[in-house]
């Protein structure tokens, strides 16, 4: 069975560049639509303006499909196909854009995300930009019998004017859509190629392993390189009502400078184990 | 069966003076309704005029010749757009300069 499993995995060009544990949850080529990708908001009541939690993604900005179209040399197109999942922010720094997609689990036991991403700034200054992303990443928002807790990591692109290239876990925080909390990786550092100007885009894979049962963070990997995060985690909250087997993912990048930035996803593939 | 999208692309600010929604990529639609839903009565004299805009890449944008009549009131208003390449926005100009008008600016989308 295995065997053949992973034979007709592999003999499927939109699967054989995932490594998916035994049951796929769901697959989101974005030739295919939004696919349930959204824009995060916080909670309000009576009106918009009266928000009661969240304040900070009350402009999380709507995804959209991009074909990754440029002004020197048009359409680039997606890793696999025409259209990739864009979220974009404001031209202002420190203005964070999020999507997500919202479902639930029905078995605590390992989850892997995987995906194909891209990240830039907006190309209307003709220079590279490589200073412009702040950060951008992949988060969970679960909830089991006992509390909440919020996985999440980030590709810290630049910070204060600085270029870092390092990944970085979610350890607590409080404040979503994730703007505090962080911690380092070990050896974490990882230059990603991200070509020699604005317009030429170069796609990464990412796979990320967390448990279910133990709420532990286990693995990280982004194309050569792989860490192990056994024995960490997001530090639980509090249980929220109406919110049992919660399982959302999500996307999103934040800007460092006033310009606009922006991250690309041309497929994303969660999977889980029997 | 079709694909479609709705995206709210202007909600948490209220449009005020010369105004233009964030770039939004349509390239995969056939055709788009662009919805204006003016939350709040704007105010006496105050008058919101809005028109359609296109680009070849995301940075410059041309006027598309689609506008909708001048807004003054409480309610939802409504433009349809077709063959409008791979960018849309909505431009403006709210003309009473200090005044802000909270609505929310969708583009709804189909193949």
């Amino acid at each position: 069975m295995d065997d053949l499993r992973r034979a007709l995995l592999r003999a499927d060009p939109r699967l054989s560049k995932f490594q998916p544990l035994s049951n796929i949850i769901f697959y989101d080529d974005f030739d295919e639509g939004l696919c349930g990708w959204t824009e995060l908001i916080g909670n309000y009541e009576d009106s918009l303006e009266q928000v009661t939690d969240y304040p900070e993604a009350m402009d999380s900005r709507p995804p959209m499909l991009s074909s990754l179209t440029m002004h020197d040399t048009g359409t680039a197109g997606s890793f696999h196909g025409t259209y990739a999942l864009k979220i974009a922010t404001r031209a202002r720094c420190g203005h964070l854009a999020k999507a997500l997609k919202r479902i639930t689990f029905r078995k605590k036991a390992r989850v892997q995300c995987e995906l194909y991403f891209t990240f830039k700034p907006e190309g209307a200054e003709l220079k590279l930009g490589e200073r412009d992303v702040r950060a951008i990443g992949v988060s969970y928002d679960l909830q089991d019998e006992a509390c909440r807790y919020w996985p999440a990591i980030r590709f810290l692109n630049a910070e204060a004017g600085a270029r870092i290239e390092k990944w970085q876990y979610h350890a607590g925080g409080t404040r979503l859509p994730h703007l505090d909390g962080w911690e380092d990786v070990p050896d974490g550092q990882q230059p990603l190629c991200y070509n020699e100007i604005a317009t030429k885009q170069n796609w990464h894979y990412l796979r990320w392993l967390i448990d279910l049962r133990s709420r532990e963070y286990l693995e990280l990997q982004c194309n050569d390189r792989a860490w192990s995060l056994s024995g960490r985690a997001h530090a639980p909250l509090k249980a929220y009502p109406n919110l049992r087997t919660l399982f959302n993912v999500g996307f999103w990048v934040e800007a460092e400078v006033d310009k606009r930035c922006f991250l690309y996803v041309d497929s994303v593939l969660v999977s889980t184990e029997e | 069966m079709r694909q479609s999208y709705t995206a709210v692309v202007e909600r948490a600010n209220p449009l005020s003076g010369e105004f233009a929604t964030e770039p939004y990529e349509t390239g995969w639609a056939r055709e788009a309704v662009i919805f204006v839903k003016v939350r709040e009565e704007p105010g006496d004299n105050v008058e919101l005029r809005a028109r359609v805009q296109i680009s070849p890449d995301g940075i410059d944008w041309v006027d598309e010749g689609t506008t909708f009549p001048a807004i003054r009131r409480r309610g939802v208003y409504f433009v349809k757009v077709s063959n409008f390449g791979n960018w849309l926005r909505l431009a403006g100009r709210v003309t009473d300069p200090g005044a802000k008008i909270r609505a929310l600016v969708y583009i709804a989308l189909k193949e």
